[in-house]
């Protein structure tokens, strides 16, 4: 099947099997390999991107699904060659990272979040990660980096 | 250490995070490939079964399909393994657990290797399983291994034992279970191999030990392994569970096969849980015995660790637990007898902590029952029987090195969470939550061990303009060692950190530092680091130029070599334990933890409200990253001690993957405090020691501690999951796993297991087990 979807600013027309899935594209087709794939289950949100600008897994999407959309991968979260947005400088300096595997799946999940919710409480941060799984870090840096990126104007 | 350091102590920001936060292809599973092939493993479809027949031909035939191997395709030695190789590459006679490996394709697409697996096929003839360990010792149970069952059997008696029990006013003895943790790191195993125009076999593959990882290649292609080069770094996760090979070997089999084109392997995480290594599960039978003043006066344990189908780490898991099977008090009498035995249920190997959390959790809900019968505060009971410098360990290893408990115990103690510990249980809601606090102390060897080469070893290369590059194998699977390593080489070369580059786990490039494992990467990185920065430091003194920037260029002109190489071997005990293969260890971290739970009395939920993690580093090298293993090794030991395990049934796995292993997320791991306290270690690198695994340790005993506190009851199974905590406190007998016919078990166990006569292991290095007419002599 054809499917035409703008991936970070960039349209893409593709013919695809109907059954592939959006992670699957990302990664191979557009060789987007900054969104990872960690229980192929919709359960640790590492492949979250965004589509038309909310949080999806890509693990449970058809790229099919996706024609005429945009898409966000955390390739496009970075503005410019050398820079950091400010919810991966907010990482980077609460050290909100570890292995680093799930790294954009928590940034792909904040993005929208935090847009809706420019001044979480930490039970609301909590409860808005949950959906994803960290196994390196015990979550609590990420917590602090999310609260930096809040207290400097919501990651925007 | 009183003089300035501009770099060592410093909350450096990880080196390695902007390209991680902007998705760049660092993980060797991101890499871009031109025109790559796919590989995939068949699995065996049985725990236990004899191989009949294996026939290929339909596989090999369907368009695609670029190669299809078998046992028949493996040149070299037939089998891998740490310790010893037990474990077949490609099965042949028989396979043992579900993960086994029978046959390997590589195809143009991911969907057709898939077909070609499907149309393998295998005859097999099922075998009896064995998948209770402790079964596995007795006489006739069937064998996994001709050799026997039990792989590893370990006893260790010094003083009194009897008299001691004899007099002691207080025994406690219970019999404790440990789950199969899984390590579920997000990036399952993977990589890419490819055979190079020159003639080399590269393999690109997220590992721990990358010039072992080459040498067990190099044996099973019966290659020269400086043929072979591992790019092995960094790793998306690996806690242990990628120290030994993963997919390294099927890679190098299917690029001998593919005509120079990259093939790729990824597991799928059912794959991965599946033939992946696990934590150890243990049955501790523990008998504890202490005088009317709360002098402890003796310790027994009976230990069996499943190791699965094969032994990986098998042994020095059993043995570093045994090892630590006093923990951080003083034993003048002990009498333990641990075995490690093979099963069909799976393959178990290393993980964060390495079988010490499997025995504290024992020791320590001992001790608190202890205290709970003398009518002491169990901190204070603790603290009176801290092993002090200079003291033996429970094993008889004579304590020479900074030893940590007794600073580690007093940051514990003026923590809130202890200090107000009252305060904080009184807060509670509901009234139907009960809230206790509990606390665990640990310590844990570093390195490998006494007798077993343990090195470390770096390059520096000087770069144009000043700038170094720095070569260790020891990889970056999250620790934050890269970070710790430029910190390190700028604060000896003199330079800033940005000056730096690290290479790590590849073996064409870096030097030879052993392995991430065992918290030695700080202790050995940093290490071999100053001691081959003080080459450069001479390279630089030779040109007579002031700047390295300058030195650079005088060394060009001359044509001086600009790159250097150190080593250094790490210290070790001066004794070795007898009958003990590995122990003891010469250099210890230590911690403590306390918990504070909440139990729901109406649904046996336990909720972990806050953890004070107490860590003595040494030498701090970079704090930041101390609170972030801390935190992160709590947050795994609130999975052990509540909700993990891989549930195998008859060999067959049952929670494979994410959706039905849980694990715990940000809303079920608590607020983690972390204090660092900073025992001086004379032998380490600016005085540092290391403390990546210690913090998993203390966190299952302390919240087993705290439901005691919160509700009355001591859980003796891990994971304590709601049910098994309501069932506890109902006094529903189903909770109570110690019987009359368990002990009966046990008792058989230990004959049998004494009795066994031991086939002397093949491998390298593995001292015959002392047997029980040893022991009487």
């Amino acid at each position: 099947m054809k499917v035409t979807v703008a991936v970070n600013g960039t349209y893409y027309t593709r013919e695809v099997e109907p059954r592939l899935l959006l992670s699957d594209f990302l990664r191979h087709e557009l060789g987007l390999t900054g969104t990872h794939v960690g229980c192929e289950h919709g359960v640790c949100g590492a492949c979250t991107v965004l589509v038309d600008g909310q949080a999806v897994r890509s693990c449970l999407t058809f790229a099919v699904q996706m024609d005429g959309a945009a898409v966000t991968t955390v390739e496009g979260l970075t503005p410019a060659e050398g820079e950091l947005h400010p919810l991966q400088e907010a990482f980077r300096e609460a050290h909100g990272l570890q292995c680093g595997f799930c790294t954009a799946g928590f940034l792909m999940t904040l993005v929208p979040y935090l847009a809706e919710h420019p001044n979480p409480s930490e039970a609301e941060i909590r409860e808005a990660l949950s959906g994803n799984i960290c196994r390196c870090t015990g979550y609590q840096n990420i917590v602090k980096a999310v609260q930096l990126a809040a207290a400097k104007g919501g990651g925007r | 250490m009183t003089n300035q350091q501009t770099w060592i102590g410093k909350s450096v920001h990880r080196v390695d995070a902007p390209a991680k936060l902007k998705g760049e292809p660092v993980y060797m599973t991101d890499r871009p490939l031109e025109n790559p092939c796919f590989g995939r493993v068949l699995r065996s479809r049985y725990p236990h079964a004899r191989i009949l027949r294996i026939d290929t031909a339909k596989a090999s035939a369907l368009p695609g399909v670029i190669c299809v191997l078998t046992h028949k395709d493996v040149p070299g030695l037939n089998g891998f393994g740490i310790v010893i190789p037990d474990q077949p590459v490609l099965c042949f006679d028989k396979v043992r657990m579900m993960g086994d490996a029978l046959a390997l394709v590589a195809a143009e697409t991911p969907e057709i290797a898939a077909a070609a697996l499907d149309l393998i096929e295998v005859d097999y003839e099922p075998l009896p399983i064995v998948d209770d360990a402790l079964a596995a010792i007795m006489p006739g149970s069937p064998l996994v291994h001709e050799t026997g069952n039990i792989h590893l059997r370990t006893v260790i008696r010094r003083g009194e034992v009897a008299q001691a029990f004899a007099e002691a006013a207080v025994v406690v003895d219970h019999v404790y279970f440990t789950p199969r943790q899984a390590h579920m790191f997000l990036e399952t195993e993977g990589g890419v191999g490819q055979l190079m125009p020159n003639g080399e076999l590269h393999i690109w593959c997220p590992a721990q030990a990358a010039f072992r990882d080459r040498l067990q290649v190099a044996r099973l292609l019966g290659w020269d392994p400086e043929r072979i080069r591992e790019y092995s770094s960094p790793s998306g996760g690996a806690f242990g569970g990628k120290d030994e090979l993963t997919v390294q070997h099927y890679l190098a089999l299917l690029a001998l096969h593919t005509g120079g084109r990259p093939v790729k392997i990824h597991l799928s995480r059912e794959e991965s849980t599946v033939a992946g290594i696990k934590r150890h599960p243990f049955m501790v039978q523990m008998r504890t015995a202490a005088a009317a003043d709360g002098t402890f006066l003796a310790q027994e344990a009976f230990v069996v660790a499943d190791t699965g189908a094969y032994a990986s780490l098998g042994g020095p898991v059993l043995n570093l637990a045994i090892e630590h099977i006093g923990g951080v008090y003083r034993f003048p009498s002990l009498n333990v007898e641990g075995y490690c035995v093979y099963t069909n249920n799976g393959i178990s190997g290393a993980f964060r902590g390495f079988g010490v959390p499997q025995v504290l959790v024992a020791l320590e809900s001992n001790i608190d029952e202890i205290a709970r019968r003398l009518g002491r505060d169990p901190l204070d009971l603790r603290r009176q029987n801290l092993i002090q410098r200079g003291d033996l360990s429970a094993i008889g290893n004579p304590m020479t090195t900074g030893v940590g408990n007794q600073a580690v115990l007093e940051a514990l103690e003026n923590s809130p969470t202890w200090k107000e510990r009252t305060a904080k249980k009184a807060a509670v809601t509901d009234p139907w939550k009960r809230r206790g606090v509990g606390i665990g102390l640990c310590m844990q060897g570093l390195g490998l061990g006494k007798g077993i080469p343990d090195y470390g070893a770096a390059v520096i290369e000087l770069l144009p303009g000043g700038k170094f590059k720095v070569g260790i194998s020891i990889q970056e699977i999250g620790t934050g060692n890269q970070t710790a390593y430029a910190q390190f080489a700028a604060e000896a070369l003199g330079c800033d950190v940005a000056d730096v580059e690290v290479i790590q786990g590849d073996t064409g490039y870096s030097a030879d530092a052993g392995t991430v494992t065992a918290t030695r990467s700080v202790f050995t990185g940093g290490k071999a680091i100053q001691i081959t920065a003080e080459k450069m430091v001479a390279l630089l003194r030779s040109t007579g130029a002031e700047s390295y920037a300058a030195a650079y260029a005088v060394a060009r002109e001359r044509g001086l070599e600009t790159k250097v190489r150190g080593s250094f071997a790490w210290p070790e005990a001066d004794e070795e334990i007898p009958g003990a293969f590995g122990l003891p260890h010469h250099i210890y971290g230590y911690g403590a933890q306390a918990a504070l739970v909440e139990v729901d009395t109406l649904t046996g939920e336990v909720q972990v409200l806050e953890v004070a993690s107490v860590v003595d580093t040494g030498k701090s090298i970079n704090p930041m990253g101390v609170e972030g293993q801390s935190e992160g090794g709590v947050a795994q030991g609130v999975g052990l001690a509540l909700m993990e395990d891989t549930v195998v049934r008859e060999g067959r796995f049952l929670n494979a993957n994410m959706s039905n292993y849980i694990i715990p997320t940000a809303g079920d791991v608590p607020k983690v405090e972390t204090f660092i306290v900073e025992v001086h270690e004379e032998k380490g690198p600016s005085g540092a020691k290391g403390m990546g695994e210690v913090p998993i340790v203390p966190t299952m005993p302390a919240i087993f501690g705290a439901i005691y506190d919160a509700v009355g009851v001591q859980m003796f199974r891990a994971p304590a999951t709601p049910e098994r905590v309501y069932m506890a406190m109902m006094g529903d007998p189903s909770a109570t796993e110690d019987t009359p016919a368990l002990r009966a078990r046990i008792a058989e166990g230990r004959r049998a297991g004494l009795a066994a006569q031991l086939h002397q292991t093949e491998g390298e290095g593995y001292a015959q087990p002392k047997g029980p007419e040893d022991e009487e002599a």
